[in-house]
């Protein structure tokens, strides 16, 4: 069956790559076409998934260099053609990969394994958990709090993974009838899920957005995207809890959290977290000396390895893929602009009716339904060029929100959860065997009602405020 | 998926009823298949191996009529299909000298004497199979519900090999 798929994928992504040559698409120059093309290749592989995501990234980047780079193929037919396009140097497309947005995740990375090394996400989730006592209502809040606050700075898969360790002994003790098993579990994909909306690095998806902004000359400074995401963070946080707690009411009255494990302090363990804690007061603090946080972000990835706090090993460790998906998908977007195909695509719809919320609505909710089916990076990628070209045309109008609506997509695909297949996080929870779909279908159509609402309220009237 | 097969070797046929008895709940996920002699057994791993799936646990007796037990352990040990396999022992009748020789010869993990309670005997099977997922499968996830959940946790975690995407 799988090998089925595959077949229908690659044939059915390979046909669209060619198609756009074999139609009739007027105003659409070559290169509009050839980037149509890749396009819609990507989009069938990201969703079918004959080949890893990240593979199909890099297929896009090897498609850009030969046939729409000044280096490629094409260069010449392209550039003397009877029409006006400068092919983009390949160095462009290369470029994604070490580009300013990639180095900040970067960054992040070195933080992460540094912390997964020396256990210091496993002691700063004992530390953050012991406030909320015992009383199943506060663990709950506690879990969903810790969990968010590690997903914001380490990746939301690493993080869910660390705390199923953690709060497996915790579930043994609970009776096997006790709801309170589902809420315990849940609460960890749901908080890492919206937990990574709150920094830049938190997940890819920001990542793609930061990065369109930055095409646009739009710098938003590591502090400023904290001012938008964490009060959307802290309200959402708040409504999945009492949503828990309402679907599924615990039975036990009180329970032990136990959380064995002592405090590395080694020499490296020190070093990691003093460097962690500088990094992250540097970031935090951007407005203040005005340092860029993608400068900021080479200080870790230098540093960890130089005082071999990190080896060899570590640093293969890294997810490199992720790196690759989202380079891919700021490659994809460089030619979406660049060949005026993201301008054509959005001419193919009469958006003037639908105004400023209008759009931001359907941005929003496509962006939410097709984020639940396939990856929230791939769903950022393909939505977030074409909010450019409808900012960058002027073709909306007045009242569109190119800047909030960018933001918009980045931050709503990650309120996407209601399938186990919607998110790892989703996926990792639904492996302990603890909760049913329709658990997970129930809380998350819920939060992203909720999400989806507030994402466009914050958008409308917080966000234009903060970035003025 | 590949399935993962549990074989339990003893010439005595009321042996292989009370194993495949107290361990029936694991049945579902490791599908159990029995020998009475070693010869029998390579009948069985050859057909395991045969339409891909792998052997992941042998409980074997030692004393039985044609090769012993120990013997039929050091050369899975040797086999590069059956290198992986969670080799037992579970026998009455293995002296001093058998049993180092399957130690030193044949990696043995686990030596369980007869009788056994069933208890005792799930918690090996369940034991051994977590460290035979843990060696071979680069994603564990889908056996944390019946092995031992905490152990797979923690090497998902320490491997990282779930990224977000």
């Amino acid at each position: 069956m799988r090998f089925n798929k595959q077949i229908i994928g690659l044939t059915l992504g390979i046909f669209v790559l060619i198609l756009p040559h074999f139609l009739p698409l007027a105003e659409l120059s070559p290169a509009g076409r050839i980037t149509l093309g890749i396009f819609l290749m990507a989009g069938v592989f990201w969703i079918l998934e004959p080949i890893p995501i990240f593979a199909t990234s890099m297929v896009v980047i090897l498609l850009q260099v030969f046939f729409l780079s000044d280096k490629g193929l094409l260069a010449e037919a392209l550039s003397n053609g009877s029409v006006e396009y400068m092919p983009q140097s390949y160095k462009d497309f290369y470029g994604t990969l070490a580009s300013p947005i990639i180095i900040l995740f970067l960054g992040g990375f070195s933080l992460a394994a540094a912390a997964v090394k020396y256990g210091i996400d496993r002691s700063l989730t004992r530390i953050l958990l012991q406030p909320f006592g015992s009383k199943p209502q506060n663990v709950c809040l506690g879990l969903m709090v810790s969990t968010a606050v590690l997903s914001a700075f380490m990746s939301n898969t690493a993080t869910t993974a660390m705390m199923i360790t953690v709060v497996l002994p915790i579930i043994a003790q609970l009776d096997t009838t006790d709801p309170f098993k589902k809420v315990v579990a849940l609460s960890i994909p749901v908080g890492a899920n919206i937990g990574g909306i709150a920094t830049p690095i938190g997940t890819p998806p920001n990542a793609i957005a930061l990065a369109a902004l930055r095409e646009q000359g739009i710098e938003i400074a590591f502090s400023s995207w904290m001012m938008l995401a964490v009060p959307l963070v802290v309200v959402m946080l708040f409504i999945a809890w009492r949503l828990l707690l309402f679907l599924f009411p615990p039975a036990t009255a009180s329970f032990e959290v136990k959380l064995d494990g002592k405090l590395d302090k080694s020499p490296a363990a020190i070093g990691a977290c003093i460097i962690f804690g500088i990094t992250v007061l540097l970031w935090v603090t951007e407005k203040i000396h005005g340092i860029s946080s993608t400068i900021i972000a080479f200080l870790p990835i230098a540093s960890l390895p130089a005082l071999q706090v990190l080896d060899k090993k570590d640093i293969r460790g890294f997810s490199w893929e992720v790196l690759w998906l989202v380079a891919g998908g700021i490659s994809l977007g460089l030619s979406l602009e660049h060949t005026g195909l993201a301008n054509w695509i959005i001419r193919l719809v009469n958006w003037e009716s639908l105004g400023g919320f209008g759009l931001l609505v359907v941005f929003g909710l496509v962006g939410f339904a097709v984020a639940n089916l396939v990856s929230h990076t791939v769903s950022a990628t393909i939505l977030v060029p074409l909010a450019v070209g409808l900012g960058v045309s002027s073709i909306a109008g007045e009242s569109f929100d190119m800047q909030s609506s960018i933001i918009t997509i980045g931050i709503i695909v990650s309120f996407s959860m209601i399938l186990p297949i919607s998110t790892p996080p989703n996926a990792i929870a639904m492996s302990t065997g603890m909760i049913e779909s329709k658990d997970m279908a129930k809380t998350g159509i819920v939060i992203g009602i909720f999400g989806f609402i507030f994402t466009l309220i914050f958008s409308l009237f917080f966000w234009p405020v903060i970035l003025g | 998926m590949k399935k993962i097969y549990i074989l339990c070797v003893d010439d005595e046929p009321e042996v292989l009823e009370a194993v495949e008895r107290d361990i029936a709940e694991l049945e579902d996920d490791f599908p159990l298949e029995t020998a009475e002699s070693a010869d029998d057994a390579r009948t069985v791993i050859d057909q395991i191996y045969a339409v891909g799936d792998r052997l992941g646990l042998i409980l074997c007796d030692h004393v039985m009529p044609g090769d012993t037990g120990v013997e039929l352990l050091i050369e899975m040990f040797n086999d590069e299909r059956t290198h992986d396999t969670r080799r037992v022992l579970l026998t009455g009748q293995a002296g001093l000298e058998a049993t180092v020789q399957a130690v030193n010869a044949g990696q043995l993990n686990h030596y369980i004497a007869k009788p056994w309670t069933p208890d005792n005997l799930r918690q090996v099977a369940r034991d051994q199979l977590t460290e035979y997922v843990i060696q071979t499968e680069t994603d564990p996830r889908p056996y944390m519900q019946q092995l031992n959940m905490q152990k797979l946790a923690e090497v998902v975690y320490k491997r990282g090999l779930i990224s977000d995407e």
